[in-house]
Formats: C-alpha cells, sequence, structure tokens
C-alpha cells in the first residue's frame, strides 16, 4: 500500500532519473569515444601527420576498434596487490563522473534534475575521483602507481580551492547554486566579459583537476610510466581513460554554464550551442597538452598556493565590493 | 615571486607556442603514408646482396668463386661458395653461393670487396618469412631465375 | 705553464720518454709503477689535468694499464703505462683523485680481473655473474688454459646490493623505462619524491666491441662502429678511420676530407635535433618531438642517398670514400642550410626557448661545475655549459676542421637550460661550417692513392680524438703489425657524462632527475659498447 504510493509519488521522478541516466551514460561513452578520437586528429595535425585515418571515414570509427580490442584484452592482477581496493578503483571513479552530469543543463528542457544546489554536486563528486585514484596507486603495490596517487591527492586538493573560489563570484553575483539559473542570467551578457579573471583562473584549475598538460603530473609519462594505472589493463585501464576523458567535458560544461552563457545564443537550437561551446573548450585543453611541457610538482603546488588563491581571494573581494556599490 | 611584467612576458611566450602549434594545425602534412604511397628509392640503397648480370652475356653472372666476399664478411654470413669449371670458359661459374641474411648487416663490403663487381644490393626492402631459413638465400638460384632463357 | 713534466722528472722510478704526437697522438709515455702511480696522478690533478681515460692492455706477460690524460685548454696529453703481473694483477686505485676512475676502474676490474686496492665498491658494473672469464683477456676464449675468475673474486664483484633503509624506498628506474631512452637501469634511493641516492648499472645492450675488434680485420670493424652510437654514427666512422688513418701516416684527398666534414656536422645535427625532440618528451612536451623528426628526415634523406643506409652509416674508408657525391647531394644540402634558418629556429624559439614552463624546468637544474667536470673527464655540450670552450675540433683538430671558422658556444653554469641553448648554437655553427665546407669543396679524387689492399698498420698504438655530437670520442687502437688490431679500446663520450649524474641527482626531485638524465644526452648503446 506505502509503496504503491511512494512509486506514485516518485514515481515520474525516478523514472526521469532512470531514463536520463541511461541518457548521460550513452552520452558518456559516445562523448569518450569522439573525444580519444579528436585527441588523436588534433594531435596528428598538430604535428603535421593525420592521425587515425584507417577505420571509417576519417578513422572516425578507430575509438571503436580501440575499444574492442581493450576488451579482448585479458585482464591482468599483479601479484601482491591490495585485491578489493584494486578491483574497485576503476568502478568506483566512474561513478562521481556520472552523477555530475545530472545537473547540467544541456538545454533549456534538457536536464536530468535541476537541483538548486547543482554546482555542489558537481564539486563535491568530482572531488571523490580523487579517492579511486589513490585506491588504485595504493592497491596497485607499485611504487610509480603510488607516487602518482599521492601527486594526485596533493595536486587536486590545491586545485580544488581555487575552482570554487573563482566560481565564488558568480554564484554571489546570481545569488544561486543552480546551473540553470546561471545560465539563464546571461541571457544579455556572458559572465566572461564581467569576470575575465574568474575564467582563466578557473579554466587552469580545471586543466589541473582533470590532469591534463601542463598540469599531467599524476601520469606522467616521462617520470612515472603511466602514474596510477601503471598496473591496469584492458577494459579497467580503459575506464580510467573514459573517466578522464568524461572529467574533462563536465569541467568545461561548467566553464560553458558559468562563463559562456551555458545553451544560450541565436539561431541555432540551444543544445547546440552548449555542445560547440564545450568542445571549444575541450579542444583548448586538447591544443594545451600537444604544445607544452610539464610543469614540476612543487611549482605546480607553488603556482596554487601563492597565486592562483590569493588572486581569487581578490577577485572575490572586489567583485563583493562592487555588489554591494 | 614574479613581478607581474614578467607574468606578462611568460604569457605572451605562452600564447606564440599556442599559435605555432595551431598554425601547423593547418598546413599540409609531411608524413608518408605507407603502404598506401611509397617512397621512391635512392640509388645506392642497400637491399641484401645478388649477383649481377654480366652486360656481355646476360644469361651469365660475372662471379668466378674466388671467395674474396666471404673472406671479408664480418659476420660470417656468405657460406657454401662453390663452383666448377665448365667447359669452354677460362673462369669457374658459381654452383652455390648461399646469403645468410639473419645475420648480414648490408654492410657491403663484400660488394666492394669483389674484384670483378659480380655482387651488387638489390632493391628489395620489405623480405619477409616465418622461419630463419627463409633469409638463407641462394643467390645462384635467385639469380636464375631472373636471367634471361638460354 | 701546464706542462707537468718537470715536477713529474723528480719522481722516483719514473721512466719519460718523448713520443711523436703526429703518428701517437699523445706526447710524452711514462711508465709508472704501482708504487709510485698516486704520485704521478696527483701531479696530474694539481695541473688541472683530466683523467680522458683508463683501460688495460694484455701484453701476455703482463698487464698494462693505460692512463691517458689530457688538458682543458692546452693540446698536452700524457700516457701513462704501469704493468702488472698477470697472475696476481694488483693497483692502488684512483679513484680519490678521479672520480671517473670509481667507474673506469670497476670495467678494468671486471674485463681483466685487475684488483684495484682503495677503491670503495669494486663490483660487476656492465658484467654479470655467469661469466666465468675475464672477458678481455687475450686467452679469451681461443686458449685451453684461460683464467677463470676465482669464486672468492666472483663473489666480491656480486656483492652489490641495496639495502632498505628505514624511510627511504628503492626505485628501479630502468632498464624498462619511458625517459631512460634504451636500456639504462639506474637505481634510486628515495625519500617522498626527492632522491637520496642514484646508482647506475650498465651493461645491458653490452656487446663487446671492443673484443670484436680483436677478432675482425680493421675493416671489418667499420659498420660496427655505427652500432655504437647509432645517433652520430658518422662521428664514430670517422674517428676511427682518422685513428687508423693516423697509424699508418695515410693523407686521404681534400674533396674526400671536405665531404667527411659535411657528413660529419649533418649527422652532429641530427643527433642534436632528436635530443631536443626527446629532451621535450621528457618533459612532457610531445610535438617537439614530431617537429624535429620532420627536420631530421631531410639529413637523413641527404645521407642515405650518399651512403646507402640512414641510421648507421658506414661511409667511410681508410683513405678517404668508397664512392663521391653528386651535384644533387650539395644542392639538398644548401636547401636544407636554407630551411633551418629560414624558419625552423624562429620555429623552435616560439615553441620551446621561451616557454616559461620549459625554462622553469631546465634552469640551473643539473649544473655541472667546472671543477666536477674535471674530475669526471666530461665533455661535449655538458662541459661547455659550464663555461669551458672545450671542442675538439679546435683544440685538436682533425681533417680539415682548422680551416674553417666556427665558435664553440659556451653557457654559464646555467645547467640544463644552457645545455639546450648550446646545442642550438651548435646546431647553427654545424650549417656555418657545412656551408663554408660546401663553398670550398675541390673536385678530384675521394681515394687516396698508396692504400695498401692489406691493412697493417705499424706496431704501436695511438690514441686519436675526434668531437662526436655528445662529446669527446678517443679511440686507442694497439697495433701488432697484424691485419687485426691487437687491442682496440672506445672512450665514449656519454659514458663519462652519465658519470656524473649520482653527483647532481642527490636531493633532487624524482622530476629533476628525469631532466638532468635527459640532459646528459645519453646514448646507451654508446655507453654499453
Amino acid at each position: 500500500m506505502e509503496l504503491t504510493a511512494l512509486v506514485e509519488i516518485f514515481g515520474r521522478e525516478l523514472l526521469g532519473v532512470i531514463v536520463g541516466l541511461i541518457g548521460v551514460l550513452a552520452f558518456v561513452v559516445l562523448n569518450a569515444l569522439f573525444l580519444t578520437w579528436l585527441e588523436r586528429k588534433v594531435a596528428g595535425h598538430m604535428q603535421r601527420r593525420i592521425g587515425p585515418k584507417e577505420v571509417g571515414p576519417f578513422g572516425l570509427i578507430q575509438p571503436l576498434a580501440d575499444t574492442l580490442k581493450l576488451l579482448g584484452k585479458e585482464l591482468l592482477t599483479p601479484h601482491d596487490v591490495a585485491r578489493p581496493l584494486y578491483y574497485l578503483a576503476p568502478t568506483l571513479i566512474f561513478v562521481p563522473v556520472l552523477v555530475s552530469f545530472i545537473v547540467i543543463p544541456f538545454d533549456r528542457h534538457l536536464q536530468v534534475k535541476d537541483i538548486n544546489a547543482g554546482i555542489l554536486v558537481v564539486l563535491a563528486f568530482s572531488s571523490l575521483s580523487v579517492l579511486s585514484i589513490l585506491l588504485a596507486g595504493w592497491g596497485s603495490n607499485n611504487k610509480y602507481a603510488l607516487i602518482g596517487a599521492i601527486r594526485s591527492v596533493a595536486q587536486n586538493i590545491a586545485y580544488e580551492i581555487p575552482l570554487l573560489l573563482s566560481l565564488l563570484p558568480i554564484i554571489m553575483m546570481t545569488n544561486s547554486f543552480s546551473l540553470k539559473a546561471i545560465v539563464e542570467a546571461q541571457a544579455g551578457l556572458w559572465f566572461l566579459a564581467l569576470q575575465p579573471v574568474a575564467f582563466l583562473l578557473f579554466f587552469i584549475a580545471a586543466v589541473a583537476e582533470t590532469n591534463r598538460t601542463p598540469f599531467d603530473l599524476p601520469e606522467a609519462e616521462s617520470e612515472l610510466v603511466a602514474g596510477f594505472h601503471t598496473e591496469y589493463t584492458g577494459m579497467r585501464f580503459a575506464l580510467f581513460f573514459l573517466a578522464e576523458y568524461t572529467n574533462i567535458v563536465i569541467v568545461c560544461a561548467i566553464a560553458t554554464c558559468f562563463f559562456l552563457g551555458g545553451y544560450q545564443g541565436p539561431l541555432l537550437p540551444g543544445w547546440m550551442w552548449f555542445l560547440a561551446k564545450t568542445y571549444l573548450l575541450v579542444f583548448v585543453i586538447i591544443w594545451f597538452r600537444w604544445t607544452f611541457p610539464r610543469v614540476r610538482f612543487d611549482q605546480l603546488l607553488n603556482f596554487a598556493w601563492k597565486i592562483m588563491i590569493p588572486v581569487a581571494f581578490v577577485n572575490i573581494i572586489v567583485t563583493g565590493g562592487l555588489l554591494k556599490l | 615571486m614574479t613581478s607581474p611584467v614578467q607574468f606578462a612576458i611568460d604569457a605572451i611566450s605562452l600564447m606564440k607556442g599556442l599559435w605555432v602549434t595551431l598554425k601547423s594545425m593547418f598546413r599540409p602534412v609531411v608524413t608518408c603514408q605507407y603502404p598506401r604511397q611509397t617512397l621512391t628509392m635512392t640509388g645506392r640503397f642497400r637491399g641484401h646482396t645478388k649477383l649481377a648480370t654480366d652486360p656481355e652475356s646476360p644469361w651469365k653472372n660475372k662471379c668466378f668463386v674466388c671467395g674474396i666476399c666471404e673472406k671479408s664478411c664480418p659476420s660470417g654470413s656468405i657460406k657454401e661458395v662453390a663452383g666448377e669449371k665448365r667447359e669452354g670458359d677460362k673462369k669457374k661459374t658459381a654452383t652455390g653461393y648461399i646469403l645468410d641474411f639473419t645475420t648480414c648487416s648490408q654492410c657491403g663490403l663484400c660488394v666492394e670487396a669483389c674484384p670483378v663487381g659480380a655482387l651488387e644490393f638489390s632493391r628489395d626492402y620489405n623480405p619477409a618469412g616465418f622461419r630463419r631459413e627463409d633469409f638463407h638465400y641462394d643467390l645462384v638460384r635467385e639469380f636464375e631465375k631472373r636471367r634471361p632463357p638460354g | 705553464m701546464s706542462n707537468p713534466i718537470d715536477k713529474l722528472g723528480v719522481i722516483d722510478g719514473l721512466e719519460i720518454t718523448e713520443t711523436d704526437y703526429r703518428t701517437r697522438g699523445y706526447h710524452y709515455c711514462l711508465g709508472a709503477t704501482a708504487g709510485n702511480i698516486l704520485l704521478v696522478v696527483q701531479v696530474f690533478d694539481d695541473y688541472g689535468f683530466y683523467l680522458e681515460d683508463l683501460t688495460c692492455v694484455d701484453r701476455e706477460e703482463r698487464l698494462e694499464l693505460v692512463y691517458f690524460f689530457f688538458h682543458y685548454e692546452e693540446r698536452r696529453r700524457f700516457k701513462v703505462a704501469l704493468a702488472l703481473d698477470p697472475a696476481k694483477p694488483s693497483c692502488p686505485s684512483i679513484s680519490d683523485v678521479y672520480r671517473n676512475a670509481y667507474f673506469l676502474e670497476r670495467e678494468v676490474c671486471e674485463f681483466f680481473g685487475v684488483f684495484f686496492t682503495g677503491h670503495r665498491n669494486l663490483t660487476y658494473l656492465f658484467l654479470h655473474d655467469a661469466i666465468d672469464y675475464y672477458p678481455l683477456r687475450r686467452d679469451y676464449p681461443l686458449r685451453k688454459d684461460r683464467v677463470a675468475v676465482p669464486e672468492a673474486e666472483k663473489a666480491r664483484l656480486n656483492s652489490f646490493a641495496v639495502t632498505e633503509a628505514d624511510d627511504a624506498f628503492f626505485v628501479n628506474m630502468g632498464p624498462q623505462h619511458p625517459s631512460t631512452h634504451g636500456v639504462l637501469r639506474v637505481i634510486i634511493k628515495m625519500d617522498g619524491e626527492y632522491i637520496l641516492e642514484a646508482e647506475p648499472v650498465l651493461g645491458y645492450l653490452h656487446r663487446m666491441h671492443e673484443k670484436m675488434g680483436e677478432n675482425r680485420t680493421y675493416q671489418q670493424f667499420l659498420p660496427n662502429t655505427g652500432r655504437m652510437d647509432y645517433l652520430g654514427a658518422i662521428s664514430f666512422n670517422l674517428g676511427y678511420v682518422t685513428a687508423v688513418e693516423k697509424l699508418m701516416g695515410i693523407a686521404p684527398p681534400p674533396r674526400a676530407e671536405y665531404i667527411r666534414i659535411i657528413t660529419t656536422e649533418l649527422n652532429r645535427i641530427s643527433s642534436h635535433l632528436l635530443w631536443v625532440g626527446a629532451y621535450l618528451a621528457d618533459l612532457g612536451a610531445l610535438t617537439p618531438f614530431l617537429f624535429v623528426f620532420d627536420d631530421r628526415e631531410q639529413i637523413l634523406d641527404i645521407l642515405e642517398a650518399v651512403t646507402g643506409s640512414r641510421l648507421t652509416y658506414c661511409y667511410f674508408r681508410f683513405g678517404g670514400l668508397p664512392e663521391d657525391v653528386d651535384e644533387t647531394f650539395t644542392e639538398k644540402t644548401k636547401r636544407f642550410v636554407d630551411r633551418m634558418r629560414s624558419e625552423r629556429f624562429s620555429l623552435y624559439e616560439n615553441l620551446i626557448t621561451g616557454n616559461p614552463i620549459f625554462i622553469s624546468r631546465t634552469k640551473n637544474v643539473g649544473v655541472v661545475t667546472r671543477e666536477s667536470a674535471r674530475k669526471h673527464g666530461v665533455t661535449g655540450p655538458v662541459l661547455r655549459s659550464s663555461g669551458l670552450p672545450f671542442d675538439i675540433r679546435k683544440v685538436e683538430p682533425y681533417s680539415l676542421y682548422e680551416g674553417l671558422s666556427f665558435d664553440i658556444p659556451v653557457g654559464q653554469g646555467g645547467g640544463a637550460l644552457d645545455m639546450y641553448r648550446i646545442r642550438i648554437r651548435e646546431m647553427e655553427m654545424s650549417l656555418r661550417i657545412i656551408e663554408q665546407a660546401i663553398a670550398a669543396l675541390p673536385a678530384g679524387p675521394v681515394m687516396a692513392e698508396k692504400v695498401p689492399k692489406k691493412i697493417k698498420p705499424p706496431a704501436g698504438d695511438v690514441y686519436h680524438t675526434v668531437e662526436s655530437p655528445r662529446g669527446e670520442l678517443g679511440v686507442y687502437i694497439v697495433s701488432d703489425e697484424t691485419e687485426r688490431p691487437y687491442r682496440m679500446h672506445w672512450r665514449v663520450p656519454s659514458y663519462f657524462n652519465l658519470m656524473t649524474f649520482p653527483e647532481s641527482a642527490r636531493g633532487i626531485l624524482l622530476a629533476d632527475a628525469v631532466a638532468v638524465l635527459g640532459s646528459l644526452d645519453l646514448v646507451i648503446p654508446e655507453i654499453d659498447r
């Protein structure tokens, strides 16, 4: 009796969330496939070669072929790994990624759920991915993996602060944590014009959050072989890979919502504007990777604590002052 | 800590780097799409050695089994060089010449050592096989396949 | 000023003979004994000489240790020979005076069985305990009565082991690791991300080229030279043929000399280019790697058309060249020079040199001081980064380098960043040399006339050096008037440059260790010759 009542009350909502999650899952996988293709294609042309070209038109099917290959690989479990942690890590890294997508407004009505603490949900869950990196690094029983994981934790803690601080001025201006409300507030003018410093800070912190060059220390190939996922093979490795690319899209989507007016734009439908803006930012992140060398660990932390955080605070104070006036 | 001026200089040089990679994205590719395309080989390309055709009598090679190439080879890749004296010929004719291509490094000392220029490099750049023996080339047999009948 | 001959003259029991520098490559030969070697070495150290080489020659009735001392500022080379009893060879270690002897003596010990008293770690460096005989002794592997390595000796040689300490842990960097460029292994003792100690372990690619040299005729060894340093193969070609030519007194015709210079300098550029790419890949930037390959490919095309190979060239012969070059070679080379100058250097400038991340990663990282460089026998761009303009092409000119005008780029002790700048400037200098050589290229034969078919150099030894892309390459050949060298020894620059690593790695971050290791421009097959 009570159950049917519950279903009646929550049924539509629950169904919506489930359908939305399936949609998100499909988007995540397709997106990751597309991004690996984009990364390789952009890298190729920046290095004056072609990149993938054999499988499908312009090599578009290449990521699918790679996935099939990875599925066919043996899942090696090295000796003396901490098994529960080792097995858990690749799965765990994927959960926060999926949850974050729930609150992202792809279009005015294309959003799984508009939560009024939206951005806090995203930031809270994205911090969780550090945990799985730590589990992977510790569980692998490999020194390189452990160093990579430790670096990752230090890096993520350091960069989460400027990430949040750089968003605060916007939240102060809109008086809302809801991503949709923030996008709606930019109908006239993008916040990029009002808060360029905040955008710069957010973008740099986002690159660091997603462990991309020039801040790709946790998986610094030339130092740590492959960092925290050194010991992972086959699909387990692919899950880390998938999560990495999805994380890139999440941070770029948030940047789009906060600074580039989200789905707002003339002529084209909203979701197209949203995706175009997001992928433009993704392209910039890829572009960074194929241009810059990697910074050193102490330089990375110095940059966060000594430059970015103070600048972010100044930005908040200035914004607060201007708002009061 | 870095001064704002230095900071601006650094930012500009980062932009310069980004400009370089962006520009090269729209420039033509420089790679060759092997095996769809192949490059022209240079005249001095070194494949495995082969017995050169005698320009005076195209069904013959110039090898007269002196064995100098065998001695000159640093890796001992040339084996079983044998020949016989045929009627009407002044010199011996090669009947056997095994080149063990698995140990050959195409240094060309045998080609240089040959007193009559009976050896030359082939232009065979992609030999493949499944067994070691596939690369024990019998140069006399190979020459016979190649020469005009007669 | 820096002639220590007077000081050496007062040492008891030291025979001093003046030698013919033109055919021998060294000015004086000193006959030392185990009793006075430390005194002799101390004199060289006081006069600012560096230990260029230390090796051994098995003369059957005696083992002869051979030390070479050279000076960074003057052309004055001393050979010190020290005879030892092959039954019980023992000699005081000089590793306290010259730090590179720490490695060189270990090498001599495992290959010849010479025991160095006072050496702190006389263990395997290249070999391992499955090797039952001293490989470079003349009796191996030909004679039945060869000397086996005694078990006690083996145990001592094998005694190198790492011990776990309280807060430290060990990381085996290599032999399979993305940034050791081949099969170098470094055992690193770490405290968090900081390195406490680093100890290179070599020999994973050891092919015993020196022994191969003893078993091949002079010509047959030619292809081996390119296999030692596969990035500067032509420099090794040049070092070998010029050493034998010096021993035999053959002078190649000028056309051959100029073509040698052009091809060597092209090879130097390609080697430096690859270093730039690989170094940036070490630092995490992958695009420059492909850009330099674009340029390098142009050089490889030019050289392939001339030599017939793309990597392990074997183009020089005793007395000249096997084949002449044609018009297209000079045309293509000129076009390459223009291409580099007009667009490529500015591209690297914008992409790499000005990049603040690159500068912050390399500035004052892996600084090699002059004193440390001298103690380790460091040469090449690594030495020049300390500000010493030492280049064999200027100090001890070979071929026709004396008549060409070029500068030696030096740094101001700025470590890896200076080494990078020096290598870029050296490429520019090489372009200048190539231009001059093409302009001066005379017509004529490319092979000297009176070169015997069988190369049998007169008895004696020769020490010859050339400047390889990585530094001073020394070739030591002992001839006994047969077709085969009696003993051949190679002084390879990467080996000496690597020796500074344990010192410069102490106390730095793991990320910096990668930057330091990369800046030395190591070619492992050269070290593991």
